[in-house]
């Protein structure tokens, strides 16, 4: 079922479609919204917050327009409105519980210095041009989705991503023909 | 990867590290929790929002209620009325005098009035 059927049945008080919009989203707004704040637990209630918000807006979304993107522009706004409250606990760089997953001592030593190098790469980028990079190349949303989230211009959306690619490289670079 | 700013297509490499290092621990348990959420607000949040319209109208009623009490009492209590009274409470010979009335007079109808 398409994301707007679900929407529509959502808005009709079914919370199960509303259920299905969440496991589907849920984690991509979940990224996002880490990208954003830069705090596991404060970008978890950041998504909870834009999600519930969400919920009760669902009858005021137009069907005829993508669902996502409407979606994605909540819970972007409750992220940026959950920092600007000032209920960011802190501003450091994630770290991650790391799960070893069967991984060896050296993949996951490699595995926590990637995470270091990504987090440290999207430190340094402005805020719009790190969603725009995790929407593209993280959630592989195209760069009308993007826009229409972001609430500005396709070319501004491509000039995000450029710049936000350029500075990951410098980043990032390195790192990737070590791991080659 | 490849990292090229100008590709117009994304890059799987960095989509496949932004997704490890942005994901998070526990993605089912932190759906779980949202899917909760949702479910539990269902009811409260449709009283909260009819409670959140209500508030502010039913106090913009009372405002406007109390206002047009305050002009109805204005009104009946104008100058116009207040003269009737008081010609009305004088003695008709002060009335129909050509010379003005004695101050004990005045006073008087002043006292007499309800």
């Amino acid at each position: 079922m398409e994301d707007t059927e679900l929407a529509k049945a959502a808005s009709g008080g079914d919370p199960d479609a509303f259920g299905e919009l969440i496991e589907r989203h849920g984690l991509a707004a979940r990224r996002v919204a880490r990208a954003i704040l830069r705090d596991d637990d404060d970008a978890d209630d950041a998504v909870q917050e834009g999600m519930l918000a969400a919920w009760r807006a669902i009858e005021r979304y137009d069907p005829a327009r993508p669902f996502r993107p409407w979606l994605m522009r909540i819970v972007v706004n409750a992220a940026l409105d959950w920092r600007r409250r000032g209920k960011v606990r802190q501003a450091e760089p994630i770290v991650e519980t790391l799960e070893s997953g069967g991984l060896g001592p050296d993949r996951m030593a490699e595995a926590a210095l990637l995470r270091e190098r990504i987090n440290a790469g999207l430190a340094q980028l402005p805020e719009r041009q790190r969603i725009a990079l995790v929407l593209f190349d993280s959630e592989g949303w195209g760069h009308a989705d993007i826009a229409a989230a972001l609430s500005v211009p396709e070319g501004t959306v491509r000039s995000y991503v450029f710049h936000a690619r350029r500075a990951m490289r410098k980043t990032l670079g390195t790192l990737a023909e070590g791991m080659k | 990867m490849t990292l090229t700013p100008f590709d117009h297509e994304p890059d799987p490499e960095l989509g496949r590290m932004l997704r490890e290092a942005l994901t998070g621990p526990a993605p089912e348990a932190f759906l779980r929790r949202l899917r909760t959420a949702a479910a539990g607000a269902e009811r409260g949040d449709q009283w909260d929002v009819l409670a959140g319209w209500a508030r502010p109208r039913a106090m913009a009623l009372a405002v406007a209620a109390g206002f047009l009490l305050w002009l109805g009492t204005w009104f009946t209590r104008s100058p116009a009325a207040d003269a009737g009274i008081t010609m009305a409470s004088l003695p008709a010979h002060t009335v129909v005098s050509s010379q003005p009335p004695a101050a004990d007079e005045i006073m008087a109808a002043l006292r007499e009035r309800p």
